[in-house]
C-alpha cells in the first residue's frame, strides 16, 4: 500500500492541473476576500446589513470566503479519479495493481492529504489578507450618521454623540481567523474524499464535477431552505458546521450539527459514494 | 522462486473462456488455448475476432462472462507482483499528456516496486532516453508505442504480450519488430527455466509469418486453428510455377507423368507438385526451363482458408491455391519458420552492452 501511495502522490505533482486548482484556490480567496473586505455591506449581516470596516465582524466576513476552497477540493478529488479514465492511464494503473479497490483506497488517503494541503494554502492566503487589510489600517466611523468608511479618527471623535471608530488589527484578525483554521482545513481535506467518491461513481470527469458543483451550491441551498433538519446531513452543512465550531455567525438560521457530527457525515458521504463506485462503476471492463 | 534459480516454466492457460457484450455480442465463444515458452505466439484473427478482448481477460482488465484464463495457474489479480510476471503493451492504453516520459515510467515504477535505475534501462531500452524528459503530449505514435514497450518490459517479466505492436511504428520500429519478440522469448534467464512466453497479436498477416512460432487463430470468438506455424503450413497446399518457351509440351508431359499441370498467363502451374517431382520431367523431355518457383502456402492463404473470409482488400476475391498472383507473393516471402539473423545484428534498439544505432 506504500509503494500505492506514493505513486498516487507522485502522480499528482507531475501534472499542472494539480498546480492550477491549488492557484486557484489562492486567487480566489485573494480576490473574493478584497473585493469582500472593501464591500459597501457586509455579506452575512451586521446590524443593518452593514458592517464597519475594520471591525473584529468585518473580518469574520472576509475570512468567510475562505470555504470556498471546498469546492476546489471537491473539484481536485474528481480529478485524481476520473484524470485516470480521461487519459487512460488507468489501464497501466490496473496492469500494476488489479485490485482497484486498494487503488481507490490509496486514492482516498491521497486526496484527504491533498484536500488537508488545499485547506492549509487557503488559511494562510488568508491569513496574508488578513496581515495586508491591519497593515493598510482599513477603518471606519460608525456614528448617528451610519458608517463612514475612511474616515479618520478625529474627525470621526467629532461626530455628534454617540460614535464608534473601528481599525483593523491584529488581534481581531488573529481571533476570527484561528476560530475557523481548523475547521476550514478539515472540511477542505474532507470535501476532497467528498469528491473522490462522486468520481469513483460517476467516472465521467465533466459529470462529476457538475454534478457535484450543482448539488452542493444549488441542491443543498434549496433543500436547506425547504428542510432546514434534512439540510443539516449534507455536505455542504456538514462542512459548514465543521467551521463554525465555536460561534453562530455563519449559520444564518440554519441548524447546524455539532463539528464531530459534521466531520463523521462528510466522511461517511465520501467513503460510501466510493465503496458503491468500487463495486459497480470502477468494476467494469477497461476496453 | 525456488531455491537455485530454477523456477516452474511460465504458462497461459484459457479454458472456456467466453466474453460477451450485452445480450448480442459474443466476444469471445469458449475458447481454449495454451501458450507455450520459448517461442513467439501469434494471437493471428481479422478484426473483431476477439483478439485485444481476449489478452485484456489474461491482463484483468476485462472479466470474463465465464471461463477462465490463468497465469501459472492463477487469475491475473492473484498474482502478487503481476508487472513482474506479465508486460503488456496495449493499444488504448494511455499516458497523461502533461507527464514526461521518464515521469509515466517513474509514476508505474513507484506503483509496482521497480527501482528507478530499471527506468532508464528502459529508456535507454527503446531509444528514449534523450527523449526522456519530454512532454508525452508531443509524442509521436511511434514513441509512444515504445514508450509502453519500456512501460511493459520494467519488471522484467517472463511473459510479453504485444497487441497489435505494429501499429503506429516506424520502418525501423517495423524491422526491430521482426526480431526482438523471438529475442525476447528465447533469450535465457536467470530464473526464468524455459525460455518466455512473448504472445504478438497481429491482424497482418505477412508481418506475423516473420515474427511468430506457434500460432492460435482466432475467428468470430472461436479457436479456428492453434500449433506450430511450420506444422500447420506444412499440411497445406504447395505448387510450382515454370516459365519456359515449351509450355504446352511441359504441360503434356508432366499429365503424362500424372503430375496436374495447367498454362496460366503464360505460366506452368503445377498444383501439389514439388520441384523434386518436376524438374526429372523437364530434364528427361528435354525442355527448356527461364525460372521455376516453388512455393508452399502463405500463412495469409491459409489463414483465409482456416477463417472461410475474403483478403483484406476489398472487391478481390480470395486467390485461389496456385493461383500466380500467390507466387509472386511468395518469391518474395522468406522461408517460414527458417532461422532469423541473430538477434543482435538487428535488435532494435541493440539488447544492452551492444552499440546503439543513432535515431533521429
Amino acid at each position: 500500500m506504500t509503494h500505492l501511495l506514493r505513486a498516487e502522490v507522485r502522480k499528482l505533482w507531475t501534472i499542472w492541473s494539480t498546480y492550477v486548482v491549488f492557484g486557484i484556490v489562492v486567487v480566489i480567496d485573494l480576490a473574493f476576500g478584497f473585493g469582500l473586505a472593501y464591500a459597501p455591506g457586509g455579506r452575512r449581516g451586521g446590524e443593518a446589513g452593514i458592517v464597519p470596516h475594520g471591525s473584529s465582524q468585518w473580518f469574520v466576513n472576509i475570512f468567510s470566503v475562505l470555504d470556498n476552497a471546498r469546492l476546489l477540493a471537491l473539484v481536485l478529488g474528481v480529478l485524481i479519479i476520473t484524470g485516470e479514465y480521461r487519459h487512460k492511464t488507468v489501464t497501466p494503473t490496473f496492469l500494476v495493481e488489479p485490485r482497484r479497490g486498494r487503488v481507490v483506497t490509496a486514492k482516498l488517503g491521497i486526496g484527504f492529504g491533498a484536500g488537508l494541503v488545499m485547506g492549509v494554502l487557503t488559511m494562510l492566503a488568508g491569513l496574508l489578507l488578513g496581515y495586508i487589510l491591519v497593515a493598510l489600517k482599513v477603518h471606519s466611523c460608525l456614528s448617528l450618521g451610519g458608517v463612514s468608511q475612511g474616515m479618520s479618527q478625529a474627525v470621526c471623535a467629532s461626530q455628534p454623540i454617540a460614535h464608534h471608530y473601528f481599525v483593523a488589527n491584529v488581534h481581531d484578525m488573529w481571533h476570527n481567523w484561528s476560530q475557523i483554521a481548523p475547521g476550514v482545513v478539515l472540511g477542505t481535506g474532507l470535501f476532497a474524499i467528498y469528491g473522490l467518491g462522486l468520481g469513483a461513481l460517476l467516472k465521467n470527469q465533466i459529470v462529476a464535477i457538475v454534478v457535484g458543483l450543482i448539488f452542493t451550491l444549488v441542491v443543498e441551498t434549496i433543500v436547506g431552505a425547504i428542510w432546514p433538519t434534512i439540510g443539516e446531513y449534507l455536505p455542504g452543512q456538514a462542512a459548514t458546521a465543521l467551521e463554525d465550531a465555536t460561534r453562530t455567525t455563519l449559520r444564518g438560521n440554519n441548524p447546524l450539527l455539532p463539528w464531530w457530527g459534521g466531520a463523521i457525515m462528510l466522511l461517511v458521504y465520501g467513503i460510501a459514494l466510493a465503496f458503491v463506485g468500487t463495486f459497480t462503476t470502477l468494476r467494469s471492463d477497461i476496453t | 522462486m525456488p531455491e537455485g534459480g530454477w523456477a516452474p516454466m511460465a504458462t497461459i492457460q484459457a479454458r472456456g473462456l467466453t466474453k460477451r457484450f450485452g445480450a448480442a455480442v459474443v466476444a469471445v465463444d469458449h475458447l481454449d488455448f495454451d501458450a507455450i515458452p520459448g517461442g513467439v505466439t501469434g494471437f493471428l484473427g481479422p478484426n473483431g475476432a476477439g483478439k485485444t478482448t481476449t489478452l485484456r481477460m489474461l491482463l484483468g482488465l476485462v472479466t470474463p462472462t465465464s471461463g477462465t484464463v490463468l497465469v501459472d495457474g492463477h487469475r491475473y489479480r492473484d498474482l502478487p507482483e503481476p508487472t513482474k510476471r506479465i508486460g503488456a503493451v496495449l493499444e488504448a492504453s494511455g499516458f497523461h499528456p502533461a507527464r514526461t516520459a521518464r515521469q509515466h515510467l517513474k509514476v508505474v515504477a513507484t506503483m509496482a516496486a521497480i527501482p528507478f535505475a530499471r527506468v532508464e534501462e528502459c529508456l535507454e531500452l527503446v531509444g528514449l532516453a534523450e527523449a526522456g524528459d519530454r512532454k508525452v503530449g508531443g509524442f509521436s505514435m511511434g514513441m509512444r508505442q515504445r514508450l509502453e514497450l519500456a512501460r511493459a518490459l520494467l519488471g522484467k517479466p517472463d511473459i510479453l504480450v504485444l497487441d497489435e505492436p505494429a501499429n503506429g511504428l516506424d520502418p525501423q520500429g517495423i524491422a526491430w519488430l521482426r526480431d526482438f519478440p523471438r529475442f525476447y522469448a528465447t533469450e535465457t534467464v536467470a530464473g526464468s527455466g524455459g525460455g518466455r512466453i512473448v504472445i504478438v497479436s497481429s491482424h497482418l498477416l505477412s508481418e506475423a509469418q516473420l515474427i511468430v512460432d506457434d500460432v492460435i487463430v482466432l475467428t468470430a470468438g472461436r479457436l479456428a486453428a492453434q500449433g506450430r506455424l511450420v506444422d500447420l503450413l506444412a499440411g497445406s497446399a504447395r505448387a510450382v510455377r515454370v516459365r519456359t518457351p515449351d509450355a504446352d509440351r511441359l504441360v503434356q508431359a508432366l499429365q503424362a507423368a500424372n503430375i496436374p499441370a495447367a498454362l496460366r498467363d503464360g505460366y506452368v502451374v503445377a498444383d501439389g507438385a514439388t520441384p523434386e517431382q518436376v524438374a526429372p520431367v523437364m530434364v528427361d523431355n528435354r525442355i527448356h526451363v527461364y525460372e521455376m518457383v516453388s512455393s508452399t502456402e502463405s500463412l495469409e492463404s491459409l489463414f483465409f482458408s482456416l477463417t472461410g473470409g475474403e483478403p483484406a482488400m476489398a472487391g478481390q476475391p480470395a486467390a485461389p491455391m496456385g493461383d500466380y498472383r500467390r507466387f509472386d507473393q511468395d518469391a518474395t516471402a522468406p522461408t517460414v519458420g527458417a532461422g532469423s539473423p541473430p538477434p543482435s545484428a538487428a535488435a532494435w534498439p541493440p539488447p544492452a552492452g551492444a552499440p546503439r544505432q543513432d535515431r533521429p
